[in-house]
């Protein structure tokens, strides 16, 4: 039997690889008051139920590589989430008002079928994010709004459809890991020079992007602060600022047939 | 009050009052007189010749000529002495005319201006700053000295620069000793409680200056940083709120509060978001508290001995590792050869330009 037998006082529940398929198999382990941490990975959970709200306590929830297509509106309204884990699922779009996130400091959504289209309109205004893990997902574009995530200190957009960053970017003075590796971006803003991600303490990483030849040529000599350097110069801010969008053919998508958040869900 | 008298002429009295002279008195000896006596008559008095003397020096009066003062007679120079003025410049006694100005006596010749020298006597004279001028040079100093301190001691100007401040009022600096060493002051002097002290005496008396505001500190003293501090500017360099006693953290030479430190220089759990205190795990450019460390995706707990895997510089438990998608370990696997191939290869070619 599970440790978490005794009701009373028990604040962290940890069901991990359980072949858990519904929330109501674990409801009578929870005290809704008092609970800090709910851990339900590699479980088979389509569902989150609403009254996930009820969880007032509710600091932190790791929900990682279930099946879950689709998140309630209430859980925006957790007072104390911390820490929320969604990654490895098949989440195509978030719910509405999915910003109001009063505390949340660390996002997880690695690993679903989400792009810019699933976004909605708050979700770049949690002012207490701190890490936001989007790798893995169907971006093609992030939207400018991302300026207002203003205690952001990690982005990872790994491996995405990415042809472009916005300049905004460069306005996250706070940002020491950005992965923008394995996307389809043939340049960088030159904003982006703003941030200090260059050193023993930051990462950066831009490798697997059909990056223009100076662009490219730089990451070969002197990797990604060889890059940073040469964003920095006039000379790249005016060749930048010359460029027409569409002067470079749009590269193909990667293929993702094979990625397990697909599975079963309909594409569009 | 003072005569000037001259001696009679002895014949004269002799003849005049020849007829009673033995019923007469010396108003000196109080001795009468004989036949064979010189006598000398002076506004009806008579003495013996020998007793008719200066009262002071006992001696005749040269030439005759005798000063009165208060019923005694004098000659010229005890009179003098003890009664004339003195020149304010060259220090000799003043007869006859006297002017009294700048509280005291000066011979009409010797009262001058202080610049250009010429008598004042006639002409008048103003007041400057503890001096007597002429008209025109008393004109152009105040065209000169507008702007510049006024010595409150001597009351002459002070060049420009050249003051010191004591008790609120501008002094020349030579006007005072340290109050320590007895060293005659210069500019490079302070003042402490109300005392002036050179600037060497002021450095070794131990008197602390706040590292803020750079003034001494005479209350409570924050020895930190190297310096000294008043209590309320010994302050946070981020949130600028005093430590009051409570810990604070030093980086690159300023002071930051615990939650500062933490935010600024990334010591904070990357999980709980709290300061690390204490034993820490540092890994994948992060920090976590010993109760924090857990993998990413199932929320294991991590120790030193566990083995991990990084994701997106996220720590991965080896069962979490194993149950990635085969075509994302697929990926992972051949970015990680990349990059070895691309780290080798930089390592081999020369350093950047």
């Amino acid at each position: 039997m599970p440790k978490d037998k005794k009701k009373e006082e028990v604040t962290e529940v940890e069901h991990v690889d359980r072949n858990i398929s519904s929330f109501s198999q674990i409801s009578h382990l929870i005290d809704a008051e008092i609970i800090t941490r709910l851990s339900l990975s590699h479980n088979k959970l389509t569902v989150v139920p609403p009254n996930i709200a009820d969880l007032i306590s509710l600091q932190s929830l790791n929900l990682w590589n279930n099946q879950i297509e689709e998140l309630p509106p209430s859980i925006s309204s957790l007072p104390k989430l911390r820490i929320l884990n969604v990654g490895m699922n098949k989440l195509t779009k978030l719910p509405k008002g999915f910003g109001s996130f009063s505390e949340l400091e660390i996002l997880d959504l690695t690993y679903n079928n989400l792009s810019e289209r699933s976004l909605p309109g708050n979700f770049f205004f949690m002012q207490t994010l701190r890490a936001l893990y989007l790798g893995d997902n169907d971006f093609e574009m992030l939207p400018g709004d991302v300026e207002n995530l203003t205690n952001l200190q990690i982005l990872v957009l790994r491996e995405n459809d990415l042809l472009t960053l916005p300049k905004e970017l460069g306005k996250l003075t706070r940002l020491r890991e950005l992965h923008i590796q394995g996307n389809r971006l043939a340049m960088i803003p030159p904003e982006l020079g703003n941030l200090e991600l260059v050193g023993s303490k930051q990462v950066l990483r831009l490798e697997h992007n059909p990056f223009i030849p100076r662009i490219q040529d730089q990451f070969d000599e002197n990797g990604a602060a060889g890059v940073w350097a040469h964003i920095r110069t006039d000379d790249y801010r005016y060749f930048f600022g010359r460029q027409e969008p569409s002067s470079t053919p749009v590269p193909p998508k990667r293929n993702k047939e094979k990625k397990v958040s697909r599975k079963g869900i309909q594409q569009a | 009050m003072v005569c000037l008298g001259m001696e009679p002429d002895h014949n004269h009295i002799n003849g005049d009052l020849a007829h009673g002279f033995e019923n007469m008195v010396c108003v000196r000896c109080r001795d009468g007189f004989s036949m064979q006596d010189q006598m000398v008559n002076s506004s009806g008095e008579v003495w013996h010749s020998e007793c008719f003397v200066c009262a002071q020096c006992f001696e005749p009066f040269p030439d005759g000529i005798y000063f009165e003062y208060e019923g005694r007679k004098y000659c010229e120079h005890d009179f003098h002495v003890l009664f004339s003025p003195c020149c304010g410049k060259c220090n000799e006694f003043i007869v006859g005319r006297v002017i009294k100005a700048m509280n005291a006596s000066w011979h009409p010749a010797c009262f001058c201006c202080e610049i250009c020298n010429k008598q004042l006597a006639d002409v008048g004279f103003l007041r400057n700053a503890g001096r007597a001028l002429c008209r025109e040079c008393n004109e152009r100093e105040k065209a000169a000295g507008h702007g510049r301190y006024v010595c409150h001691k001597c009351h002459a100007m002070i060049d420009d620069g050249q003051h010191i401040k004591f008790r609120g009022d501008s002094f020349h600096p030579y006007h005072f000793k340290c109050k320590r060493c007895s060293v005659e002051l210069t500019t490079a002097s302070r003042e402490v409680n109300g005392e002036l002290y050179c600037l060497r005496c002021h450095d070794t008396m131990g008197i602390p200056i706040c590292g803020a505001c750079h003034r001494p500190i005479e209350e409570r003293v924050i020895a930190a940083l190297g310096k000294h501090w008043h209590v309320e500017h010994f302050v946070c360099s981020v949130c600028e709120k005093p430590f009051l006693g409570h810990r604070h953290y030093e980086r690159k030479g300023l002071p930051y509060c615990e939650q500062h430190f933490h935010k600024l220089f990334g010591n904070l759990c990357f999980r709980c978001g709290d300061p690390c205190c204490g034993e820490v795990f540092q890994a994948l450019q992060k920090t976590w508290c010993v109760k924090c460390f857990a993998c990413s995706f199932c929320d294991k707990k991590l120790d030193q001995k566990t083995k991990f895997y990084e994701f997106d510089m996220k720590p991965t438990c080896k069962r979490c590792y194993d149950r990635f998608p085969t075509e994302l370990k697929k990926r992972i696997s051949e970015s990680l050869k990349d990059r070895d191939v691309e780290n080798q290869r930089r390592s081999m070619s020369p350093g950047p330009k």
